[in-house]
């Protein structure tokens, strides 16, 4: 064995930099490479893999509390879902969640991120606290919300009142668009400083001199936002957008802690839905079928974003 | 840097979007530290007070010696920990071995296990309780640790991905002419420089184990087990009561320990979470 790693004093200096040559090593030991990755291979097949096709093949059982044994229906499942007015409007309350959710976390986290990109002082800092709804856990800002959101104590209640808008406290979690409402933002609260990061990074890159050109040439702010900086950010507004999207459809936590898909089924979109017929009415079939249908619809954006994310694969 | 911000008209529209979006922000961190402090008679009120007249510890302090909540901070810290450790180590070998090995089916593998990120969590969910109930995982610790690869590897994974592809062949190879065996050449040299991304993805398996609801909520049945999200749900906001000075104070030590963690490693962890999507 070599006792002389003197090379490796160097490495622990090592910062990893663009210039470097990226891409795998020249000579093979491939098998060692299959030998590393195995383990998680292995754990990823057993808890993620299997599952996924397993439930995929679920959807074509009728599988309830009722059947000890699952019972092979074909698609029989799916011309009852299409036929439940409910599904439908899971997938009308998801649609609406989603585009909400995604259209104010990017709207605002972008001008959040230009905010944070002024020089100021205390911006370092601004920038640190302003993550901290990111790492809230969803239950604890579902619990924030829900508190500002009281039918009898909420703050939000007191200012509506005191500004006269409303004349008595009102129930807002209790109403369809009142619940909507506030899951919506309890998830823009969380996802704004997450797209703020991506857009502070996609900011940084900017060429400053274009700017300053262009403000020679008599741009002001409006102009500069629209020419410059928003074409700039295309390609992270794109990735923003797709990976909310995924985000937002995948969102359970903060929504069932805070409305628990109700009232009735106003908030019930596909995640709670699915997990409402699994966990509390115990049909597993359906919840299947529910699943491969949410399944078609994160699988566009999916698509999309691992294109963007292997483009820098080799 | 990139706004002109000289004219009085520029500088009132800023400030104004960047007071509302502050607002939206920070207030409800705010409401809750104060909600917290505030005593009973004070919390509820139908016009609330701005700020504690007189602020207390009481729920703090009740959260901790009444309820469950040391409990469930322990089970918590237990079940991230060991599975951030796991998420890690798997994801750096995996990492390493997709950034600097040649193999057939690397690249559809690794496409594949990115992808498992946009598998519905909540339909896998289906068929891992019925999975756990047959091997007896169900309502353990182990189970609970295991099925977070669910949220973790992939993402986890790539980020590590990444970070190996910088790092140059030169090094490797240059040890291999040594005569040093691959593993001990990963262990020995790569490892090493490799420490604030590997502790980023730590971080990161730890946030989603801990924040997370549904998973713990559904695996875990028995009082003792249970982890501090849906403890928190199950012990604030049932059905007969609503103990909400009691829920933002246990709510604002729930989120201690990923926010200590954040403190430290903030910029690693930006870095690698954007890493791929900003280029």
């Amino acid at each position: 064995m070599p006792t002389d790693l003197s090379q490796a004093a160097d490495a622990r200096t090592f910062r990893p930099s663009p210039h470097a040559k990226r891409g795998g090593l020249r000579a093979g030991q491939g098998r060692f490479g299959v030998m590393l990755l195995l383990p998680a291979l292995i754990a990823f097949s057993l808890i993620v893999l299997s599952p996924f096709v397993q439930a995929l093949g679920l959807s074509l059982y009728k599988y309830t509390i009722s059947t000890p044994e699952p019972i092979f229906v074909g698609l029989a499942n799916f011309k009852k879902l299409l036929a439940d007015p409910t599904v439908r409007g899971s997938f009308v309350t998801t649609a609406v969640y989603v585009f909400f959710t995604t259209f104010f976390s990017i709207t605002l986290g972008l001008a959040w991120a230009i905010i944070l990109n002024e020089p100021f002082k205390g911006r370092n800092a601004l920038r640190g606290i302003s993550l901290l709804p990111w790492i809230m856990p969803a239950t604890v800002s579902a619990f924030i919300f829900g508190w500002i959101f009281n039918s009898r104590y909420g703050v939000l209640n007191a200012v509506a009142m005191e500004f006269g808008f409303i004349e008595h406290p009102q129930a807002w979690l209790s109403t369809t668009s009142g619940a909507m409402t506030a899951i919506v933002m309890v998830k823009v609260w969380l996802s704004i400083p997450l797209f703020m990061s991506f857009f502070l990074a996609g900011l940084a890159s900017m060429d400053r001199e274009q700017i300053e050109a262009a403000r020679v040439d008599g741009a002001g702010n409006y102009n500069v936002l629209k020419d410059h900086i928003l074409p700039h950010l295309r390609p992270v507004i794109l990735v923003v957008v797709v990976l909310g999207m995924i985000g937002n459809l995948q969102q359970f936590d903060s929504i069932y802690a805070l409305t628990g898909g109700g009232p009735v089924r106003a908030t019930s979109v596909l995640s709670v839905e699915v997990y409402r017929r699994a966990f509390e009415q115990w049909d597993i079939g359906m919840a299947a079928t529910i699943g491969v249908l949410w399944v078609a619809t994160i699988l566009p954006p999916a698509y999309f974003y691992l294109r963007q994310l292997m483009k820098g694969a080799e | 840097m990139m706004l002109d911000l000289s004219t009085t008209k520029a500088k009132l529209v800023f400030f104004a979007v960047a007071a509302a979006i502050g607002f939206f922000l920070f207030f409800p961190v705010y409401w809750t530290v104060i909600s917290a402090l505030k005593s009973d008679n004070e919390l509820y009120q139908i016009v609330p007070t701005a700020y504690p007249h007189a602020p207390t510890l009481d729920h703090f302090k009740t959260a901790l010696t009444e309820g469950q909540l040391p409990k469930l901070l322990g089970n918590s810290l237990f079940v991230s920990l060991s599975s951030a450790a796991f998420n890690a180590t798997l994801a750096t070998y995996a990492g390493y071995s997709f950034a600097k090995y040649r193999y057939f089916g690397r690249k559809p593998v690794m496409m594949f296990m990115l992808s498992a990120q946009m598998f519905p969590f909540g339909l896998l969910l289906i068929t891992i309780y019925p999975m756990y109930v047959e091997w007896g995982l169900l309502d353990t610790r182990l189970g609970l640790i295991l099925s977070y690869i669910v949220f973790a590897l992939p993402v986890a994974t790539y980020m590590i991905y990444s970070y190996f592809s910088q790092v140059p062949n030169e090094l490797i190879e240059a040890a291999r002419a040594d005569g040093a065996s691959d593993l001990r050449i990963f262990h020995t040299i790569v490892l090493p420089i490799s420490i604030p991304p590997i502790v980023t993805v730590f971080l990161y398996s730890f946030m989603w184990s801990w924040n997370d609801l549904l998973y713990s909520l559904t695996l875990i049945v028995s009082d003792d087990k249970r982890t501090v999200a849906p403890g928190l749900l199950l012990t604030y906001l049932n059905e007969t009561n609503a103990d909400w000075g009691g829920a933002m104070a246990a709510s604002l030590m729930a989120a201690t320990p990923v926010i200590l963690g954040f403190m430290f490693l903030q910029r690693f962890f930006i870095q690698g979470v954007t890493a791929g999507a900003v280029k």
